[in-house]
Formats: structure tokens, sequence, C-alpha cells
């Protein structure tokens, strides 16, 4: 075991000194520069809107354009509601002819009090401008029906808009703020594990397929090897996303004044140091619970071509557990989320996203933290007896079950 | 150092592939371990390396059992294979201080074997930039870091040209003069026949022959003797002899005729005779395998 820290200097040199995880890091971190000073550019992409002429339930009348056919909302009516800047068309042909052309972006054509046409050239998949022009043309009748009962609709409005004061308490944890956060959390632990699982797996099978294994368990303890190559490729991707963490702290800061002050509420309000101490201990503990097993099946086959296939079934039970932990983040309280984040393989993503929307009882913490820490135990000796057997077994290429079998049948004396 | 293999057994699921391998090598001496393919050398070696368990036997050293980590060996297997896209001297000095050496004294000896392989130019290279022979010198060089007491070489010569094999030999033979206990398998007779004491032949997992080469041969050459005379051929002089000659075998290789004395018949008898027939005698001396020949001889026994 005194092996470790050589082996673990060799393998975390052999990692960083790699082109490609340079080149990932150096991309990634860009990337979430770029993605963090999406606000600012936005700002600065976006024209000047201080001089456009918005009507008092906010529609950009410019791009607008009106035709009515109805005596009774007639256009000195409509700029009541929509201001002077109301373009006005008395043909449905030059209407349609300047939606084309991309003069306006809607033509509405009022055919009765009832009734309206909406022309529009491409239609955004969230547009609200229809539904927008709904509200004003019911509010333009409301308000008529009023004035002909003789009540005045502005003494409507202010009645029926009393305005109420809400002072929220919340005792435990607030999911809503919590929600942004948690996510971008969850994504990049799943992004952690399924890269430097898949690299510490293909790390061993290519000690395999170059045939370096030989040399290797003939110089020091497996034991040795697999720990220090394991603690090497996490301390790896930990660098690796502390690096491209940062970049998104940096942009973060940087275009600080231009995000909206919910998102900003959405990233940080919900974030407490308990929070983020449960968040690093259990992606710790889960992460290299991962990362025994990938090295597992890495130690299984005999050729790196064949590290994807082998790796599959924990691909699959790790996305299980991201299903589940998504579930989580819509319902925390859901039963299968409750008993996920007891599952060692699940916990990992289930557990902080449990505790970062809901109250957690410590009990609780304390039991999914101990089930993952033996779990991981009984891993990392599970994946150096396999991958002891795996360098007694040049060119076989075997399962999971059967090399458990051949782990704990009585007469492996390779293994003893 | 006097390293004992007693009595090896080995099944691979089921098949006993290892029967009571037995043989010793002693610190100054180089084995030779000889067989054919799948003789059982690698497995054998593999099993004193610790790669595999042996089912039943012990491997001694000086009287205690032999236990590869407790000791500086070095060790070349059959698989070659070391870091590809690693540096020459990082991926050395990671061997040489796996095995007990600090930082320093495993870049001196990975420097060292570097320069006397004559590769200190490609030290910081990648190993896949070097050609397939480099790589096998890097290769030995790795079972030669932190000065090994015990040296254990599973066909080193395989895949060297003949520069390189020259190299190596010298190093070999240096090894041996420093009383390291040296142990290397090897198809090439020759380069077993320049600088081992010992050898061992495998067949079918059996040790057939295992011994001092000088003994053997002579042991095998005993009721030998080699013979050219002048105005004969070697198929003209088998002819003569043949009918001239009682108790005797005769053959020939591309050196002399072959004599084997029969039926007590010894040396001072056939010497007797060849006067006797007034041969201008050329050569009259003591036949001495080749380990070729004994290779083939014993292995062929064995298959008959």
């Amino acid at each position: 075991m005194h092996n470790v820290s050589k082996v673990l200097k060799f393998e975390l040199q052999s990692i960083l000194n790699k082109k490609s995880v340079q080149v990932t890091t150096l991309i990634m971190s860009i990337v979430v520069v770029i993605a963090t000073s999406i606000p600012t550019l936005m700002v600065m992409f976006t024209p000047d809107e201080s001089n456009d002429s918005e009507n008092d339930v906010g529609m950009n009348v410019e791009d607008l354009g009106f035709m009515t056919k109805s005596e009774l909302i007639s256009l000195d009516l409509l700029t009541v509601y929509f201001g002077n800047d109301l373009n006005v068309y008395t043909s449905e042909t030059d209407l349609r002819s300047d939606v084309d052309n991309g003069v306006i972006n809607n033509g509405y054509i009022i055919e009765d009090p009832q009734t309206i046409r909406s022309i529009v050239q491409n239609k955004d998949m969230y547009s609200s401008t229809d539904q927008m022009m709904i509200s004003i043309l019911q509010r333009i009748q409301r308000d008529k029906s009023f004035a002909e009962r003789g009540i005045d609709p502005m003494v409507v409005d202010t009645l029926s808009n009393t305005p109420i004061t809400l002072h929220e308490e919340v005792l435990g944890k607030d999911a809503q703020s919590s929600f942004l956060i948690s996510y971008i959390l969850m994504f990049a632990v799943y992004m952690l594990v399924i890269m430097y699982g898949s690299f510490v797996s293909t790390s061993v099978a290519r000690e395999k397929d170059n045939r370096t294994m030989e040399i290797l368990i003939t110089s020091t303890q497996p034991s040795a090897l697999i720990i220090g190559k394991v603690l090497a490729n996490a301390i790896g991707g930990l660098a690796q996303f502390s690096v491209i963490l940062s970049a998104g702290f940096i942009g973060y800061f940087i275009n600080q004044s231009n995000y909206p002050e919910f998102i900003t509420s959405m990233l940080f309000t919900g974030l407490s140091w308990d929070s983020i101490v449960i968040f690093l201990i259990f992606t710790a503990i889960g992460y290299l619970l991962y990362l025994f097993l990938y090295a597992s099946l890495g130690s299984l086959v005999s050729k790196v071509e064949d590290v994807g296939t082998s790796v599959t079934p924990i691909t699959l039970l790790f996305m299980v557990a991201y299903i589940i932990a998504s579930i989580g983040i819509q319902a925390p309280t859901n039963i299968f989320v409750k008993i996920g984040s007891f599952v060692p393989f699940v916990a990992i993503l289930a557990m902080p996203i449990r505790y970062f929307l809901t109250s957690v009882p410590m009990i609780e913490l304390l039991i999914s933290m101990t089930l993952m820490i033996l779990t991981s135990l009984g891993l990392a000796y599970l994946s150096i007896k396999i991958y002891r057997l795996g360098s007694l077994s040049y060119g076989n290429k075997f399962g999971l079950v059967k090399a458990l079998k051949l782990i704990f049948a009585k007469d492996n004396i390779d293994l003893k | 150092m006097k390293l004992e293999v007693k009595e090896i057994n080995k099944s691979f699921s089921g098949k006993h592939v290892l029967h009571d391998v037995t043989f010793t090598v002693t610190s100054g001496k180089a084995m030779g371990f000889l067989g054919r393919n799948g003789a059982g050398k690698t497995t054998t070696i593999r099993t004193l390396m610790d790669v595999f368990k042996a089912d039943s036997g012990v491997f001694m050293l000086d009287g205690k059992p032999f236990i590869p980590t407790h000791y500086r060996v070095g060790y070349l297997p059959e698989e070659r294979g070391l870091y590809g896209k690693e540096k020459i001297l990082e991926q050395l000095i990671y061997f040489a201080t796996l095995r007990g050496a600090t930082h320093k004294e495993a870049k001196e000896s990975a420097e060292y074997w570097i320069e006397r392989f004559e590769l200190s130019y490609a030290k910081n290279h990648k190993l896949e930039t070097l050609s397939k022979g480099n790589q096998q010198k890097i290769q030995i060089a790795q079972a030669l870091l932190n000065n090994p007491e015990i040296v254990i070489l599973d066909e080193p010569f395989s895949g060297l040209d003949p520069v390189n094999s020259q190299i190596l030999k010298e190093v070999i033979i240096e090894l041996i003069a420093q009383g390291k206990l040296v142990i290397f398998s090897s198809h090439q007779m020759n380069y077993v026949e320049e600088f081992c004491d010992e050898i061992t032949l495998i067949d079918k997992g059996k040790v057939i022959l295992s011994g001092n080469l000088k003994e053997i041969k002579s042991d095998m050459g005993r009721s030998r003797l080699r013979l050219n005379a002048s105005h004969f051929t070697s198929d003209e002089l088998i002819k003569y002899l043949d009918a001239n000659i009682q108790n005797i075998e005769l053959s020939q290789d591309k050196h002399s005729l072959i004599i084997e004395c029969l039926n007590q018949k010894t040396k001072q008898d056939l010497l007797e005779d060849l006067v006797k027939l007034k041969l201008d005698i050329e050569l009259f001396t003591h036949y001495e395998p080749s380990l070729n020949d004994i290779f083939v001889m014993k292995v062929g026994e064995e298959h008959a």
C-alpha cells in the first residue's frame, strides 16, 4: 500500500499532461464563461427600446398592424388602448404585404367585437401577442359595458386590484430558490462521474491492452495500483471540474450586474454552508464508489475498444440514478426519491437534491452516508480482486457475474 | 544465492500444465530455460514471479520461501508492454520507484540503462515513437533497473537485431560476472550455449533435462568420437568403416563423421581398429553435442 502515492502521482501527471484533457478543460471553461455572459450579450445585442412606443399592457405597437371591419371597435377606440403610433390599414392586401415583407410582425383584422384574425409570417413557439391582443379586446368590451351601465371602469379596476402584502416565512427549505443550483450541481456530478469513470476504466484496460499490467503487478501490490489509479482519476476529475466551475464563477461575477434578480436569487439563495458540505461529502463518496466500479469493469476486458460495452451496465445504473434525482428536483418528497437517497448508487445525486430542496433529518443523512461508505469499501475490495483476476486472463473477456463467481470460488488459489 | 524450484504443479481449468517442475539456479551462473512453444516456460516463470500461484510445490531462496517483492528482482515478461504514450525516462523512473528506489536512485538507474542501450537521445520521447527493436531495449532496461539481485528474462532476444542482440549479450555476461542470479528462456540455442552454465529443458510441462551444460554435453557425448580422414568423403568413409569395423554406429554432421561405440567397445579399441586400417587420420577427437542437438534429441525422445 505504500506505493499508492507513487501510482497516484504518476497517473495524475499522466492525466494532467494529456492534451485531450487540457484542450477539453479549456474549451469547456470558455463555453462556461460565454454561457455565464449571456445576460451581458443580450444587453449588448438588444436594441435600446426606451423610445419604442409601448401601450399600457406592454405590447410593442410598432410591430403590429390593425384593420377593423367592426364599427363597434373603432380605430379611435383602439388608439385609447394602443396609443397614437398605431399602424392602421384599410386594405387587407396591404396588411398581408407588410407582414410578408417584415415591415410588421403581426397583423390583426377585427371582424366583429368577438372575432379577430391574426396574420403572421413566422410564429414563435412562445409568442403571446395573440393572447395579449385578445385580452385587450376583452378589456375594451368590458370597459364599454361598464360605461353603458354607468359604472366607471377605473373604479372597478381599483376595487378589484386591492394590493395584498405577503410576508412569507419558510421554516425548512424553499424548493423554488434551490431549483436552479440543484439542477446545475446534479448535472455537473453526472458529467464528472461519466467522464472520469470512463477515463479510469480505459486506463485500466489500456494496461492490459499494452501488456504493462504484468510488469506492474510484479512490481507492487494490485491494491496500490488500483487505489492509486482511482484516486488519481478522482483528483484529476475534481481539478478539471474546479477549473470549469471557477470559470463559471468568474463569468458570473464579471457579468453579475446584467443578471436578472430572480436568476441570482435562484442560484444563490438556496446555497448554505451546510448544503455545500453535504453536497461535497456525498459527491466525494459516490464519485469514488463509481470510480472503483468503473475500474473493476475496465479490468474485465483485454482491449480498450471493449471498454464501452463493458461499462454499459454501470452507465445505465448511473442514468437511473440521474432520472430519480431529476424526479427529486420536481418532487423532492417523492417516495422513490426518498428510497433512492438511501441506495448508495443513487444517493450520490438523490440525497444532496433532497437536502437542497427539503428538510432531511440528520439520522437519514448518517444512514445514507454510512451505507455509501460501506459500499465504497466493498467495491474497492472487489475492484482490487477483479483487477488481479483481470491480470491473469489476457485475451479473455468476461462479465462481472463470472468475475465475481471466480473471485468467490474457493479453489481459485491465484487470488488468495 | 541459490534459488530452488521444487516440484511445482499448476493447472488451468482442470488442465495440468506444469508437472513437478524442479530445477536449481545459483548466483553468478546463468540458467537457460529451454523448451518448445507451449512447453511451460512462461507459466513456470509467471508462477515464480507470483503472477500465478502454484497449485503445489515451493520456490526457495537460500532455504527460505521466495517472495519476489521481498527481493530486487528484474523481470522481463514474455508479453512485452510499457506505456506507449509516456516519456521513456519518466516511466522507467516510475517502475524503479515502485520497486523501492528513491527518485534519485531511480533516475540514475534509468539514465544509466538508457545510455547503455544507446537511447539517450530519446529519453524524453514517448515510447511509441521508437522502433520496435528500440522499444524492446527499453523493456529490457526496465528489467535491469535498481541493480537487481535476480534477473528473469523471458525470451529477451526475440525481436532484437544482431547488433542489439550483441549489446544484450554483453549485458547478460556482465550481470553473470557481477554474481547475479540470471534465468532466461530462449529458443535461440546459440545464445544459451554461449553464456549459460546451467540449462533446464522443459517439454509438455515436465522438466526432461536439467543440470550443468558442460556435464550434460560431456555425458551425452561420452561414447562418441569425431573422425575425419584424408582421401575420403564422409559418405565413402561411412561405407568403408561400416564394412571394416564392428560394434559402431556411424552418422555425420557438417564438420565430421560421428562414431558411437557400442557393446562395451572402448575408444582405445576403436583407435586400434583405425590404425590397423592405416587410415590417414585428420581428426580424431571427443564428440560434444551442440545444445541444438541435445534439444532436438531430448525433445524428440519425449515425442517418440
